[in-house]
């Protein structure tokens, strides 16, 4: 192969990775929560030493505050 | 825009002391416990983890109106992830020693929650100038949480401080501290850390149970303070309408 | 084969206990600390970290053979933090499609997998050392299990703690760490286990 075909395979690997990444990313956000699952939440018991700012359960419960 | 007096420089303070990353929030505790055999190493580790916080925060800031909100998370990894390649290229060419000592730690910065959390909550919603003095701020204090973690290993463990193995610029010394044979190697090994950790956050603990109960008693003797003048100003205007 | 089996063996077992990930190499402090107050959440945590890191390894072996070949061997943590990223939507998805259940128990943890420095620790020292593709293997799953083993003990462990009678300044986290400290103390014991064996 030569200079082009690497480049072009190299970019080609990194967007695909990405294009999965986001594609999965935007799938799991817009899966309905299953039945029962609506109102989880985190709790003292269940996290207690994470204070993870980017967790999508702890600004549900930042926003309940 | 209006606000407070003095905002930047508590915005920049309270990365420090109220919300230290590391012994308030408990976040980043992997590096911490890690790269703390030496001052030196946990000085290195807190440059690079500030450098890759600061760059990452000014990006996400610049970009906060363009990146769509769906697609936020996805963003944040790669912008940060790629600081963290240029740092580790940068790191492996100028300084070598640094780069064998952190080891794969270096790349793991990509999965510190602080960076990613400081993105989410901070970065995103606030303007450059305010991102970047918070993100100097959760560096530098980080950066001292680990150099106190550090010190303790290092004196206690080897009994002496020695700096220049890993910054080659300046040259080797070495401070004997606690003389030769009496030094616990216990702290240079993996419990050592847990343990120098666990008494840290013991004591943040004992100091805040100390201001809360003091707070508490002078809440009390207030109230009784309140309790007694009212009683003795009824009993006065009672005494006067007799 | 024999042989090339008993090494498997010995290297699942070595890094499983010897160089245990969260005590001796230090990955993964965080939902050891984080998600360990009740057994149930442990095993969950752990039996989620253990199915992540088999599937990002088998991915990210050939990948990053792949990214050599491309000339682009530099973009591995990029390429790595990816993989590892979409694994965990991806397994997340799958859960809440099918499994109302699994995901009752292990949705809170999905999001802390993908920050969980014991993935991708595993995944990028596998290439740091130039592991064959057995070796990695052999890796990943010795440190899974050894994450697994860990954490499950410490939460045991923890749940007695809270009846115990500590100082007021150690109650919570610094009693943890001190346990998470003798826990270390012990599995360092376990060092040279191996010394007698010539292979």
């Amino acid at each position: 192969m030569n200079q082009t075909g690497y480049l072009i395979l190299s970019i080609s690997i990194l967007v695909i990775l990405l294009a999965v990444f986001i594609v999965s990313f935007i799938l799991y956000k817009r899966t309905p929560l299953p039945k029962g699952c609506e109102k989880l939440k985190i709790s003292e018991e269940n996290c207690s030493a994470c204070q993870n700012k980017g967790c999508e359960f702890y600004q549900k419960k930042d926003e309940e505050e | 825009m209006k606000r407070e007096k003095g905002f930047t420089k508590r915005n920049f303070l309270k990365g420090i002391l109220a919300e230290n990353p590391l012994f308030v929030s408990i976040l980043g505790t992997c590096p911490a416990l890690a790269t703390t055999k030496t001052v030196e190493a946990a000085i290195g580790m807190g440059i690079l983890f500030t450098i890759v916080l600061v760059c990452s925060s000014i990006l996400v800031s610049l970009l906060r109106k363009i990146i769509s909100e769906e697609i936020r998370t996805p963003a944040y990894i790669v912008i940060i992830a790629t600081f963290v390649t240029i740092v580790k290229m940068f790191t492996n060419a100028f300084l070598p020693e640094l780069y064998l000592t952190l080891g794969v730690f270096i790349s793991l910065i990509v999965v510190n929650c602080i960076v990613l959390g400081r993105a989410e909550a901070y970065a995103s919603k606030n303007t450059v100038f305010d991102s970047l003095i918070d993100a100097l701020g959760m560096g530098l204090g980080y950066t001292l949480a680990i150099i106190t973690m550090a010190v303790f290993r290092e004196i206690l463990g080897t009994g002496a401080f020695s700096f220049g193995k890993i910054f080659t610029f300046i040259p080797y010394f070495k401070l004997q501290i606690i003389p030769k044979g009496y030094e616990i190697s216990l702290f240079q090994n993996p419990a050592g850390a847990f343990i120098v950790f666990a008494l840290i956050l013991a004591v943040i603990a004992f100091i805040k149970n100390r201001k809360a109960e003091l707070k508490s008693n002078l809440e009390k003797q207030e109230k009784i303070r309140k309790q007694q003048e009212a009683k003795m100003a009824a009993e006065s205007s009672g005494g006067e309408s007799k | 084969m024999m042989k090339i089996l008993v090494t498997f063996v010995l290297a699942i077992i070595s890094s499983m206990l010897i160089d245990n990930v969260v005590l001796s190499r230090f990955y993964g402090i965080c939902p050891f600390l984080g998600v360990s107050k009740k057994v149930k959440s442990s095993l969950g945590m752990g039996l989620a970290v253990v199915f992540v890191i088999m599937l990002a390894t088998l991915i990210c072996w050939p990948l990053y053979q792949l990214l050599q070949l491309a000339g682009i061997a530099f973009m591995d943590t990029v390429a790595y933090i990816l993989v590892i990223a979409s694994l965990v939507q991806l397994v997340g998805l799958f859960i809440k499609k099918y499994s109302p259940t699994l995901y009752k128990n292990l949705g809170i943890y999905l999001p802390l997998i993908t920050t969980n420095c014991a993935v991708l620790g595993v995944v990028q020292s596998n290439t740091d050392q130039a592991l064959t593709f057995l070796d990695s293997i052999a890796n990943a799953l010795g440190t899974s299990i050894g994450f697994l083993i860990v954490i499950v003990l410490f939460s045991c462990i923890r749940v007695r703690l809270e009846s115990a009678n500590t100082p007021k300044a150690f109650k919570g986290l610094p009693i943890a760490l001190i346990v998470a400290a003798i826990m270390a103390l012990a599995f360092m014991g376990l060092q040279g286990l191996f010394s007698g064996i010539n292979l």
